[in-house]
């Protein structure tokens, strides 16, 4: 196969290429200051990003349902190959899993028991976004996915992504219908996470490579090759106890974490939608503060109303003494309750009353 | 004057063929092939087209043309702005500035210089499929440039 050049090249050569040079290195020069305003002010363009990601998420969708039915083909053709060996390792695993559900079943009632004993704050219950990947940055630059759900569906930026086994990333775009996910491998990723068993927390850093680096390990941290990461929850970014991955250790001796997720293979994923124990804070406060204008008060209806409104807990009646409905109260329920709980004065003031 | 508007229309068109398909390059390696796991292997379409028109009709591919795709791209992928634009530039000045010397070699030599141009991103495993594919999407680019373009 031969190709020819333009006729119309001999006459305007010339002109053309100066033309051409001219432009070409006002064009160099206008990506080069891009590059260096966009690292000095990040979030300048954001604006332009999102609107790209609502038009183009409509196009990608259409474009993308083909190239999944392609990956559809890959896996089938993948899994055709090792169907009895994988049918051998599922039943084994089945019945290993069956073991851990009894365990895991009876775990859960001591939970709940000590839960209820010790009136641990429960963490905020999470719901779940699914959206379908439509676009991958292919690309060595950066790692992030487009997915097909967005504001419109809920999601909001810096909500945690997670596929069938664990967790990618983290939203860093929406628009209407469209939300771009940073994966946990990109060079810009920060994940705070804790290595299990010796909870030793950790930073997860991608670093464009498959498995992200673990740094700010504490010296005396104790961490082997296979413990188990799951997010720490840590400034209040993410919700904790999201599965990870787990450690392998580099020739350097340097800890990178394995992700359990698909990572770029990922079709589908979640969004999830968590309430942070932060948020709803000021609604206490706020509670807080009508109790103990109550109480001030010291009108008798209102003070066993608040009671009510809480669940079991004590520690916010520090004014036990003045209530008279306290002390019968406080004997309807186990003596155990009361001494994980209650400061020593709170205690002390109870058996007063 | 009639005649002078038929022909910027024309000349709009002509620009518009080489433009439209970098930009539909880009929006295929963005698909989610899953080809790779982790590391983000889809080849580059784009580069090859930037590649292509440099190398065959860089008239119809100007540089202002070469940096938007690269804009569009970065825009799509959540990037440092700028970035594939510098990428894409780089190859295409290369690419133009050495034409004469490919002018009338046969195509295993520009797939060469092709894979030439792409060793300095070697590290990257993109870079190698990128060159695998070059003869396909040369073939296609050739086959729009006879379309649309009227060229042989």
């Amino acid at each position: 196969m031969r190709h020819r050049f333009g006729q119309s090249d001999r006459i305007t050569v010339p002109f053309r290429m100066l033309s051409h040079r001219f432009s070409m290195i006002a064009m160099l020069l206008v990506s080069c200051a891009l590059l260096l305003f966009g690292r000095a002010e990040a979030y300048v363009f954001d604006d332009a990003r999102n609107k790209t990601l609502e038009i183009m998420t409509p196009v990608m969708d259409w474009m993308s349902s083909p190239s999944a039915l392609f990956r559809s083909w890959l896996e089938n053709f993948d899994a055709y190959f090792d169907v009895y060996e994988k049918n051998r390792i599922l039943r084994e695993e089945n019945s290993r899993l069956m073991a851990w559900k009894d365990r895991a079943l009876q775990l859960e009632q001591v939970a709940i028991r000590y839960q209820d004993l010790l009136d641990v704050q429960l963490e905020p219950e999470i719901t779940y976004i699914s959206g379908r990947v439509v676009s991958d940055s292919g690309g060595p630059f950066v790692h992030t996915l487009i997915i097909n759900a967005g504001r419109k569906q809920g999601v909001a930026e810096g909500q945690a992504v997670v596929d069938r086994r664990g967790f990618i990333g983290r939203v860093v775009g929406t628009g209407k219908a469209a939300s771009r996910i940073l994966l946990a491998s990109d060079l810009n990723s920060r994940v705070p996470v804790l290595v299990e068993p010796s909870n030793d927390r950790a930073v997860m850093t991608g670093d464009n490579t498959s498995r992200p680096n673990l740094e700010f390990l504490s010296d005396n941290a104790e961490i082997k090759a296979g413990d188990r990461v799951v997010t720490s929850g840590a400034g209040g970014m993410l919700p904790p106890g999201l599965p990870v991955g787990i450690t392998v250790q580099t020739n350097e001796g340097k800890f990178r974490v394995q992700p359990f997720s698909e990572q770029a293979r990922v079709s589908y994923v979640r969004v999830l939608r968590y309430d942070f124990p932060g948020e709803i804070a000021p609604e206490t406060e706020e509670e807080a503060a009508e109790e103990e204008e109550a109480l001030s008060v010291d009108a008798s209806p209102p003070a066993p109303a608040a009671p009510q409104t809480e669940p079991i807990a004590l520690p916010p009646e520090p004014q036990t003494p003045v209530l008279p409905e306290s002390p019968p109260r406080v004997a309807t329920e186990e003596p155990i309750q009361v001494m994980p709980l209650g400061e020593p004065s709170e205690t002390v003031g109870d058996d007063d009353g | 004057m009639d005649r002078s508007l038929t022909r910027s229309f024309s000349a709009l068109y002509q620009l518009s063929i080489p433009f439209a398909v970098a930009l539909f390059c880009v929006m295929f390696t963005m698909l989610p092939w899953g080809l790779s796991s982790g590391v983000v292997i889809a080849p580059s379409f784009a580069l090859m087209a930037v590649y292509y028109w440099g190398l065959y009709r860089p008239d119809l591919m100007p540089p202002i043309a070469v940096f938007l795709v690269g804009l569009f791209q970065d825009l799509m992928s959540g990037g440092p702005l700028g970035l594939w634009s510098l990428v894409y530039l780089a190859v295409y000045g290369v690419v133009v500035s050495q034409r004469l010397f490919f002018i009338g070699k046969a195509f295993l030599a520009i797939w060469i210089g092709f894979g030439v141009i792409l060793s300095p991103l070697s590290v990257l495993a993109q870079a190698f499929l990128s060159f695998i594919l070059y003869p396909i999407a040369a073939r296609i680019f050739a086959a729009v440039q006879k379309q649309f373009l009227n060229q042989p």
